[in-house]
Parts: C-alpha cells; structure tokens; sequence
C-alpha cells in the first residue's frame, strides 16, 4: 500500500495531545463498561475518541480517506467484539486499540504486499537478559514511556516512530531518510535502549 | 536447512534460543531476553506469515521477552494523532456492524467451557481460539484429542490441539518443518518433555507421537509449513540462532 500511493500525508510524526494518566484510566472504565454491561454511550466516546486517531494512522500509512475510514469502523467493531479481552494490567486502551488498528491493517493489506523478512540483513543484538518479575505493570509501563518520549531527541523519536508505530522495517527507513542501513539500525537500536533504560532506571 | 543452522550453536543462546544438549530437535524460547528491535518490528508488522506471528508473539509473552514498551511507544503515538473527520453516520454504522456481529456470535457459548481454561494466556493466541471457535469450531481427532483450526489467512496453517490427560496425539509425520509450542499442561514426545512456553521444532524427517503429562490437558498451538513457504519463520528463527 505504501509506495506508489498519491494521497496527500499527514506530518512525519503524530503532533497532538496526548492523554493525562487521569483520561487513560477513564478510557479503560469505559472499555470496561463495553465489556461488562454492553455500554453503547461508553463505546460511543472511545469511538469519538479514537476512531478518528485511527483513521489518521491508516492515512499515514498510506490509505486513502475512503479505505482508511473503513479500516477504522472494522477496527473499531473489533473493539467492541474484544472488549472483553480488555486487561487493564496488561495494556493502555490506546497500545490494545493501536495493536487491533495493526492488525486490521495487516490483514486487509497482506495481499497486496508482502516482503518477508529480509534473510540477508545481518542481526543487531538484543539487550542483556532481564529478569522476568521485574516487568512493571501496564500503567507505569506507560508513564514511562511518555515520560521517556519527552526526553528523546527530535530524530531518535522519529525514528521510533517509523519503526514502531509505522511498522517499517530498517532497509525501508533507510530508503525513506535517504541514510545507510547501518546508521538507521544504530540510531534505532540507541533511542529504544535509552528508552528501555528510562524505564528500567528507578525501577 | 533450520535444523543445521540448530545444530552448530552453542547450548546456550544470546538471544533467547536455547536448544537441548539431548535433542537438537527441541528448541526451547529462553527467558526474558527479548528481540532485537529488527526481528520486534518484523513479528509486530505483519511482515511474516500470521501463524508464525502467532506463534512467536505468544512464546515470547509467555516466557516475558515481549516488549511491552515498545507498543505502549505506539499507543501513545496514536494518541498524538490528528483526528481526521469520520463520516457523519460512522457510529451507526459501527453500531449496526455490532448488532449483526453480535447475533452472530451468540452460537459461541457452546465452547465457553474450552474458552474458559483458555483464559489465562496472552490476547493474541486467546483472540484466535474465540475467532476460531465462532467459525469451524472444535473437531474430535481421535481418543481424548481435539483440534481447532484457526485460520490466520496466511500459507502456513495453525491449529490449537487439547490432548486429555495422558492421551496420546496420533502418530504422525510431516511434509515440512512442525514448530509446537506448549500453553498449557505439557507433554513428552519421547526424545523430550515439554511445559508452557517450551517449543518443539520437528524436521520432516522425525515421526513423533507427543503423549500429554498424566496431571491434566495440554494444549498445544501447532504451526506446520508443508509448503515450505515460511521464509519469514525460517528467518526470525535463524537470527535468533545466530544462523
């Protein structure tokens, strides 16, 4: 879906708002209340909401206006099919509904592209070995991370987000920045680890 | 071809794979190592086969080497977005969506007994078996053995087996590489015993008959590639071995 299309793209990064950690935790009662009791005036805010931050995500990637705006009204029907699913300890509603906005987008364009890993890129290394009892729960997970994402330089962050939030892989950033593949999986590889020590760092 | 990038590596992996002094043919996901960043991006964005998505996403939660921060990054990002305009009626649309899918999906309930031992493992694998069950559903497969396909869209299939309590799945062999990853229970296949998160790799060549522990059901998510199709798989498990 990415190369050849010609509608018009959003900004190289997400440039709104986020959310206060006090909205974070009203977004999953909400999604709570879909789960337990069926709550259409609940699902109609998280739609408000989010389906339009979809939208823009599917836009970003490449969609048109008209498939974009499909995307997103599935997505958001899975929201309401999976909401029972919902583990407020595990995830944000932002990172579950982003994971079912990835997900719909991978389906609906997996026929249409479909480059497997590349066999010849050679690996970059994990970070040490962590143990597993120090993962810390959902909610501190995600403070961090914002708290993190201030703290990154302009291009660490942009990179990040062609990575993660994009889902490129690191031959095609390199081809979008116009930067040698080396230099884009050092420069990935140094903000995810300053990330990551961000958020293991007072732990 | 994954069975001699197995054999040359050491007991003891740098980046998560661990494979057996007994068996080369079992695998075992370590814990908590995590992905390189490369082969996260790859797994989360689609580019490999659903069913290994699948399959790796769910090792790698259960044994802790997913990386929750890197899609907490996303959903913040998300957040960050500009909205861009739906359409007047897209919340009746959406409603309406829900209403029919709902009727579909009262026909479910039958399996919440199957669901519900489920329960306790990571969304991903937990959202197929409810996809799985609300379409073909579970089929008997011989003696205490039951099979749900779950149809993931891509070339290589999936399938989640519930072996009773000391039953033994049938005896069998493969056209292509069988990656079996244990979620719950575990079993022994003769060469090797298996727990939750523990992942058999079997060549076309080894015929093997797992028998699951006498303690209670195993359930098992199988990945088979008899098209030999599965680059994306042959890839990701080659940089974790190093291969």
């Amino acid at each position: 879906m990415r190369p050849d299309d010609t509608s018009p793209r959003p900004p190289t990064r997400p440039a709104g708002d986020g959310l206060a950690e006090t909205d974070r935790e009203r977004f999953a009662d909400l999604l709570g209340a879909v789960a337990a009791s069926r709550d259409r005036s609940a699902y109609a805010e998280l739609f408000s909401y989010y389906a339009p931050r979809v939208k823009s995500y599917l836009m970003r990637l490449g969609a048109d206006a008209a498939l974009a705006e499909e995307i997103a009204q599935d997505a958001m029907v899975t929201v309401w099919r999976k909401a029972d699913l919902f583990d407020r300890r595990q995830a944000s509603v932002s990172t579950w509904i982003f994971r079912i906005a990835r997900n719909r987008r991978i389906d609906v364009f997996r026929r249409s592209r479909k480059p497997d890993l590349d066999p010849d890129e050679p690996m970059v290394l994990p970070a040490a070995a962590e143990a597993p009892e120090a993962r810390v729960e959902a909610k501190e997970t995600e403070a961090r991370v914002r708290e993190a994402m201030k703290g990154l330089p302009q291009e660490q962050l942009d990179m990040l987000n062609l990575a993660f939030y994009e889902g490129l892989s690191h031959r095609e950033i390199a081809e979008k920045l116009d930067l040698p593949l080396g230099t884009v999986k050092s420069r990935i590889r140094l903000a995810f680890t300053k990330m990551k020590v961000r958020l293991d760092g007072d732990a | 071809m994954i069975r001699s990038a197995i054999e040359g590596v050491p007991d003891k992996l740098k980046c998560g794979m661990r494979v057996s002094d007994v068996d080369p043919a079992k695998v075992t996901i370590g814990p908590s190592t995590g992905f390189d960043e490369e082969t996260l991006t790859a797994v989360t964005s689609g580019r490999v086969d659903p069913a290994v998505r699948l399959f790796i996403e769910t090792a790698a939660a259960m044994r802790g080497c997913d990386e929750p921060a890197a899609d907490a990054l996303a959903g913040a990002l998300l957040e960050s977005e500009i909205p861009a305009d739906m359409g007047a009626d897209a919340l009746e649309k959406a409603l309406a969506a829900i209403d029919e899918s709902d009727r579909a999906i009262r026909s479910v309930s039958r399996s919440a007994r199957l669901s519900a031992e489920l329960s306790g493992l990571p969304e991903g694998v937990r959202s197929a078996v409810l996809d799985a069950e609300a379409a073909a559903g579970w089929r008997y497969a011989g003696p205490g053995i039951r099979v749900l396909p779950l149809d993931l869209g891509g070339s290589a299939s999936a399938e989640i087996l519930r072996i009773s309590a000391g039953a033994a799945a049938p005896r069998h062999s493969h056209k292509g590489m069988e990656y079996t990853l244990c979620l719950i229970g575990g079993f022994n296949d003769g060469p090797g015993s298996y727990g939750p998160g523990d992942v058999s790799v079997a060549d076309p060549d080894v015929t093997h008959r797992p028998v699951a522990d006498d303690d209670g059901p195993c359930f098992v998510l199988a990945v088979t590639d008899d098209d030999l199709k599965l680059t994306g798989f042959m890839g990701v498990l080659q940089r974790l071995v190093g291969g």
